[in-house]
């Protein structure tokens, strides 16, 4: 089973916060939830429109269809028409406009309530909500119980105020529609879930790596991290700084990683571009720091509130000078969690800079994970701070030994001490350095210092660097989808409606994007399969980092770029033409 | 005790006659008579020829980017609010490239002490000029002389929030040693205009030049009254440099007002591991 819900209206009137009730509700009745929203770069007066598609298994894609169209106004009705089928219902108010089309209606006097009940226009919303419900044949007390923990600070009366509302749309429903109600909400037994987006699963993902500072500058779609982060952090015991720009941000993560805790940033590609001198600065003075980016469409401000991976070689090489970092691009929820915690472990054990990228699709859709995932996760993880020197005793190091922070090692890993350890300095250099970090120009240590943090990235790739993960049989497909991040529900979605079509497809995944082990990676590549890359920007820009890291040359591409995320059927219909 | 060798690291490289030395000596003695030693102690350099002193001077240090050495301050000292921060750095690099940390760090009344050598050029790009140079000011990147006005860094700093402004001069190291002390003990956003000498690459600005415009504040100065203050550091636009406390209060810090440092620095905490505490918010 599955089916999609779509509210929309105007701009400024509670749309957002509608949808993620809905989505509660699905996953609190037991089914699994992934949504988007879509919103223009205004507070009030563009339309706003949320969908959430609901499915009985795991979901993580939009479906091309809407089963139940919920129009606060007729611009609703008029932009996403042409998604309806003839099963489709239309939920809407005659008095406030009217619909020619011979469609499935479902007129609900949103404005007579209102007057009746003297409610506020923002209450639309809430008839909306139970006018749904009942549609759907979901539980009205679900519903009922996620308005009172909404209201709950408001007091009863607020509650009370409320549920006259709810009912009012349920009533509605049931009175003049009984025929037509879709039994798609049942209550059935289900695990617990937890409503996410990637934004959200990379907040979380840093409370459980134990991470202590973050600082931001607000910037669409990266800002809910900032404000879920602000909101805990007295609770979790963490500093969140909403510094005076995305300079200020990266350097006092800088400073606060030097001196000893887990510091994490985060912004989009405007912020990030500003940060590009301290991510070099990082990489020299090897301060290990995460850096989160959700990419939205650029040059410069973009469309801010749309969807792009256009970032991607820029992250990759952002900096000046030759320095290594690590670059992770989850694909959804469940990975974002993993690889956020993940990121925390591997700045701190490589001493570097590591990247983790997300976009607008993946950063604000919602996507519920169970929670037994986040429990057993919890349960697995393990902080590795590498090569810090907590406690000092004389033992590790007698005092008449000098410590050196950047010591030539094998592995390319120095000793990190805590600033603050009595009996010891040292300094973390911009400039090159000696092994004691003291200033240096010299050929020699030059040289020394520029392969020891070139070994990092070796040792990475023999310990930690994790090889693409592989939908479908590779041996015997033809068609093998390359994508990396955000696309990956997509991409396995597009595999499902190919194999319903007799096309067996496989799919290599990457979410470890930078650096790649050359040879490991080459090997998954032969010359007789049809390939075909799948990105979200205009350039191809993972095909061309996998030219330069494999020499391997992907020549079939399904690229969008126009703020929009790709769709599994566009990827089927891509396939179709090439077959024929 | 720690003495003037604990705290020496290389010989500097400045020019013979330069500010620095008095500056760089003014620091260490300020660190040793706080009862400071090198390991408990955090500096933060700017880059220019004030920041090199980031070889000379031993402590738990950052070399930072030019500009950024305040924000890198910010971080360290949130991490580890019970250790002093300091940060030396110049002109150019406080009130050109890193003005608007500056400004934003004096409204945080983050609880550093940032010095800064106040010589109105650019010495280690070779004589460029500074955003302090005086307007008319002639260099090599205003040959026919700085249209701009000068910044005034009290004013400025004052009217921004920090909560101690202090300014001295280099030729006297009892002055600035006592200002730099000062301004560590204090608990908040402490800045020390170091006014500053450039021998190689300002003709204008010399010793001769601050000897005859530099004069004390008084026993009787209000420091503690903003608009004073304020009328005060205006006396600088006119070339007449008060020496002494411009201004002083007591204000909470910025780590004093989060809670979540009230029992421990956030780098000694423990680790935070009920994370049932945020998945519920999710259900």
């Amino acid at each position: 089973m599955n089916f999609t819900w779509l509210i929309g209206g105007e701009a400024g009137f509670g749309i957002m916060t509608t949808g993620v009730v809905f989505s509660k509700i699905a996953t609190r009745s037991g089914y699994h939830i992934f949504d988007y929203i879509e919103y223009p770069s205004l507070i009030r007066g563009g339309h706003n429109a949320y969908e959430v598609h609901v499915s009985g298994d795991d979901v993580s894609h939009l479906s091309p269809t809407i089963d139940v169209l919920v129009c606060l106004n007729k611009e609703t009705y008029e932009k996403h028409k042409s998604r309806l089928t003839p099963s489709s219902l239309v939920v809407f108010d005659k008095e406030e406009f009217e619909i020619k089309e011979d469609i499935k209606k479902i007129i609900i006097p949103f404005k007579k309530i209102l007057t009746d009940l003297k409610g506020q226009p923002v209450m639309k919303n809430t008839i909306a909500l139970g006018a749904s419900i009942g549609l759907l044949g979901g539980d009205i007390d679900e519903l009922i119980k996620i308005i009172s923990e909404q209201f709950s600070k408001k007091g009863e009366e607020v509650i009370n105020f409320n549920k006259q509302f709810v009912q009012a749309g349920y009533d509605a429903v049931k009175k003049n529609y009984s025929n037509l109600i879709l039994n798609y909400l049942v209550k059935k037994a289900g695990e617990d879930k937890l409503v996410i987006t990637g934004n959200d699963a990379f907040s979380i993902g840093s409370v459980i790596a134990d991470a202590r500072v973050y600082v931001a500058y607000p910037m669409t779609p990266s800002s809910t991290v900032l404000t879920d982060l602000a909101s805990w952090q007295e609770k979790v015991g963490m500093i969140v700084r909403h510094a005076e720009d995305e300079i200020s941000v990266i350097n006092t993560a800088i400073g606060s990683s030097f001196a000893g805790v887990r510091s994490a940033v985060g912004t989009s590609g405007g912020g990030f571009a500003l940060m590009a001198e301290a991510i070099s600065f990082s990489g020299i003075t090897e301060i290990p720091l995460v850096v989160f980016i959700a990419q939205r469409p650029g040059p410069a401000t973009g469309m801010p509130t749309w969807t792009e991976q256009g970032d991607l070689l820029f992250s990759v090489f952002s900096g000046h000078g030759e320095f290594p970092k690590i670059v992770l691009a989850p694909g959804d929820n469940e990975e974002m969690i993993e690889l956020t915690a993940k990121a925390y472990n591997l700045a701190d054990q490589y001493q570097l800079p590591v990247i983790v990228m997300s976009d607008m699709y993946l950063s604000e859709s919602h996507k519920s994970i169970t929670k037994k995932f986040v429990d057993e996760f919890v349960k697995n993880y393990k902080v590795n701070r590498g090569k810090l020197i907590n406690k000092i005793t004389n033992n590790h190091f007698p005092i008449s030994k000098k410590y050196l922070r950047y010591q030539i090692t094998d592995d390319g890993i120095s000793p990190r001490l805590i600033p603050g350890t009595p009996g010891y300095f040292y300094q973390a250099n911009s400039y090159e350095h000696l092994e004691d970090g003291h200033t240096s120009e010299d050929a020699k240590p030059r040289l020394e210092q520029v392969d020891k943090r070139a070994r990092k990235l070796v040792t990475y790739l023999a310990e930690d660097f994790s090889m693409p993960k592989i939908y479908g049989d590779l041996e015997k497909s033809e068609i093998v989808f390359i994508s990396w991040g955000s696309t990956k529900g997509i991409v396995i979605e597009a595999q499902k409606q190919l194999k319903i079509k007799n096309t067996n497809s496989a799919f290599i995944h990457f979410n470890h994007i930078y650096p790649l082990d050359k040879e490991k990676v080459k090997s998954l590549f032969e010359e007789s399969k049809k390939y075909i890359l799948v990105e979200n920007n205009s350039w191809g820009q993972f095909g061309k980092l996998l030219m330069l890291e494999t020499g391997f040359e992907i020549k079939e591409k399904i690229l969008r770029y126009d703020g929009r995320a790709i769709t599994a059927e566009e990827i089927v219909k891509y396939v179709q033409t090439l077959k024929r | 005790m720690a003495n003037i060798q604990d705290f020496s690291g290389y010989n500097p490289t400045w020019c013979p006659g330069c500010g620095d030395w008095g500056i760089g000596i003014a620091i260490k003695q300020a660190l040793i008579q706080l009862g400071l030693d090198p390991s408990s102690v955090g500096a933060v350099f700017g880059i220019g020829c004030s920041g090199n002193m980031n070889d000379f001077l031993n402590a738990y240090a950052i070399h930072s980017l030019h500009g950024r050495a305040i924000p890198n301050a910010i971080g360290f000292k949130i991490a580890n609010h019970k250790m002093p921060v300091i940060v030396i750095a110049g002109d150019g690099d406080t009130y050109g490239e890193g003005g608007n940390h500056l400004m934003h760090a004096c409204r945080g009344n983050h609880d550093i002490t940032v010095i800064v050598h106040d010589n109105g050029v650019y010495g280690l790009t070779t004589g460029q000029s500074a955003p302090t140079a005086q307007k008319g000011f002639k260099s090599k990147s205003t040959p026919t002389g700085i249209i701009e006005t000068p910044i005034n860094p009290l004013a400025l700093t004052i009217t921004s929030g920090a909560t101690f402004v202090a300014q001295s001069f280099a030729g006297d190291a009892i002055h600035t040693i006592s200002m730099i002390k000062a301004g560590i003990e204090h608990k908040g956003f402490s800045v020390v205009n170091i006014l500053q000498p450039c021998v190689t690459f300002n003709k204008v600005n010399t010793y001769q030049y601050y000897l005859q415009r530099v004069y004390k504040l008084d026993e009787n100065y209000q420091k503690n009254d903003f608009k004073i203050a304020v009328q005060k550091s205006l006396e600088i636009n006119d070339e007449k440099f008060p020496l002494g406390i411009i201004y002083q209060n007591k204000k909470a810090t910025y780590s004093d007002q989060l809670p979540q440092l009230k029992d421990s620095t956030l780098v000694d905490k423990k680790r935070f591991t009920d994370i049932d505490q945020i998945s519920k918010l999710f259900i």
